[in-house]
């Protein structure tokens, strides 16, 4: 029965529900995954005005510090914390799963590969923290 | 009598239908057709995506958290020495990458929530200019900055 | 009468009576090794004959009976009634695409966009029967059997919320089958599927949401596969402008 096109019979189409990614688990994760990348834009944003009172002198800079203690300030970079984490397992889980790691005539088990992810993140933690602190 | 004769004679007709989303079937620029910018966005975000999970979380514990709680030593922000290391090159370099990579890897996703989160089919053109713009100004003005310390 | 039975809950619509499509229940005699495709084989055979379903093979490899069942997207010969017994079975014609009567869907869509990838083996030269068969070592068949192994059941479509919301998408099993045929070792087509697949509504338009290797009743994985289509784009597009004529993995 190949019409070619639009079918000669009624057909009946549902209306796609614009809030599909809020109905089943799988869809509301998704779209958590999603929002993180606005907060690490966000984190982005704020480093960058960092750098710019940097830029302005010393009154501005130490102006900056005094803003980053404040309660509200803090409670931001608790979300942001919170969101970039998830989007770190999320991103660890989902290259794991499409980059086939071959050793040899084997291949890794995805396991294997996140395993090997989580430790790159922290020795690229401890590399950040050494510049900050001891640098 | 056949379907086809029942269909014909009846008083049916299509509920609804949904709108086929804009935007041509056939490329017919052959600039278009090579000049493809979709690899290099996907490349960034993905390269952003990399940068955002190894990088931002040690970043955002220590600027967010740590400083404000008092657990790092208190010169660790102070004026001169952040002034001495952003004047390394190197710095300045991996600096750039940490504030510009994370913009695109939100531009595409956003871009693509608007789209199919959203619903908003109707500009599509426009969305990625406008996320992908603002991505491409955020490396434009860390650049400038960075290049003012 | 102890007999089991279940209730079975069947979208119906009817295209020769004008109106929205609407459920009928009926009640049918239930055993453990019962699937939904027994369920509605004996309604269409003893009890409502009007009831319209595809079905073939009924052992999960056609690929013809793809439905909605309690709101996921299954193959009804392979879905047991005991997972839902004694609560109601609910079935409905599988999502996204338009319902042509009762649980029989258009397939127009997806057929279409199946031949642009031109599934099948793309040589520049076909090699003469005389010179034998083409060989590919263990290794080689694997880099691609994963993905030969679909069925066209379409239970990925329905799965695949950016198909929902944009039905211009190729889709999963479009672009796995692609892939597929990419990776094997006796095609060089890659070049003319990548006009195809390298488009807005290709590759580019899949956001990772990886639905369809969940619902997927063959494990073929299509979410990896669109994934490492999109790597293999990116890096053949970076390589290119520094080496102009390097093919590509």
């Amino acid at each position: 029965m190949s019409t070619g096109g639009r079918p000669r019979y009624p057909v009946y189409v549902p209306e796609y529900p614009r809030s599909w990614w809020l109905e089943t688990g799988p869809y509301r994760r998704f779209a958590a995954r999603e929002i993180t990348s606005m907060f690490a834009a966000a984190f982005s944003g704020l480093l960058l005005l960092f750098l710019f009172a940097l830029s302005r002198g010393r009154e501005a800079y130490e102006g900056f510090l005094r803003w980053l203690k404040l309660p509200g300030v803090v409670a931001l970079f608790a979300v942001i914390l919170v969101a970039v984490l998830y989007h770190m397992a999320t991103w660890f889980r989902l290259t794991a799963h499409i980059q086939r790691v071959r050793v040899g005539r084997t291949v890794l088990p995805e396991g294997a590969v996140v395993a090997g992810l989580v430790a790159a993140w922290i020795m690229a933690s401890g590399i950040v923290l050494y510049f900050y602190i001891w640098f | 009598m056949s379907l086809g004769d029942i269909l014909d004679g009846s008083d049916a007709r299509e509920v609804k239908r949904r709108e086929r989303s804009a935007g041509p079937r056939r490329e017919r620029r052959l600039l278009r057709r090579l000049l493809r910018p979709e690899p290099v966005f996907w490349g960034l975000f993905s390269a952003g995506g990399f940068v955002a999970a190894l990088l931002l979380p040690i970043h955002v514990a220590i600027l967010g958290i740590a400083f404000a709680a008092g657990w790092l030593p208190s010169r660790v922000l102070s004026y001169e020495r952040v002034q001495h290391l952003v004047h390394l090159p190197l710095v300045k370099l991996y600096l750039w990458g940490l504030v510009a990579l994370p913009l695109y890897h939100w531009a595409h996703r956003f871009r693509f929530a608007i789209y199919h989160q959203f619903g908003i089919v109707r500009w599509k053109r426009l969305v990625a200019v406008g996320c992908y713009g603002t991505a491409i100004a955020g490396t434009a003005v860390s650049a400038w900055v960075l290049l003012g310390i | 009468m102890a007999e089991a039975t279940i209730a079975m809950k069947v979208a119906r619509y009817r295209p020769e009576h004008a109106g929205e499509p609407y459920v009928d229940e009926y009640r049918v005699p239930y055993r453990e090794d019962m699937v939904v495709l027994d369920a509605l084989n004996h309604i269409k055979d003893e009890i409502d004959g009007s009831l319209a379903y595809r079905w073939s093979c009924r052992m999960g490899v056609c690929g013809s009976c793809g439905a909605m069942v309690n709101g996921k997207p299954r193959l009804t010969c392979s879905t047991f009634l005991r997972e839902f017994h004694p609560k109601p079975a609910v079935v409905e014609p599988l999502r996204h695409f338009p319902v042509i009567r009762d649980l029989v869907v258009d397939m127009t869509d997806f057929m279409e966009k199946l031949k642009e990838v031109k599934p099948w083996i793309i040589r520049k030269e076909e090699k003469p029967v005389e010179e034998g068969e083409y060989l590919q070592t263990p290794e080689e068949v694997d880099a691609y059997k994963q993905f030969s192994m679909c069925i066209n059941c379409m239970l990925c479509y329905s799965a695949c919320p950016v198909y929902g919301r944009d039905p211009e998408f190729l889709g999963p099993a479009v672009i796995a089958l692609a892939r597929r045929y990419n990776l094997d070792s006796r095609d060089e087509g890659r070049a003319e599927r990548r006009e195809v697949l390298g488009v807005d509504w290709g590759i580019w338009d899949c956001t990772f949401v990886g639905e369809c290797t969940v619902v997927c009743p063959k494990d073929v994985d299509p979410s990896a596969a669109i994934q490492r289509e999109k790597v293999a784009t990116t890096t053949d597009a970076m390589l290119s402008v520094v080496l102009p004529h390097r093919g590509g993995a």
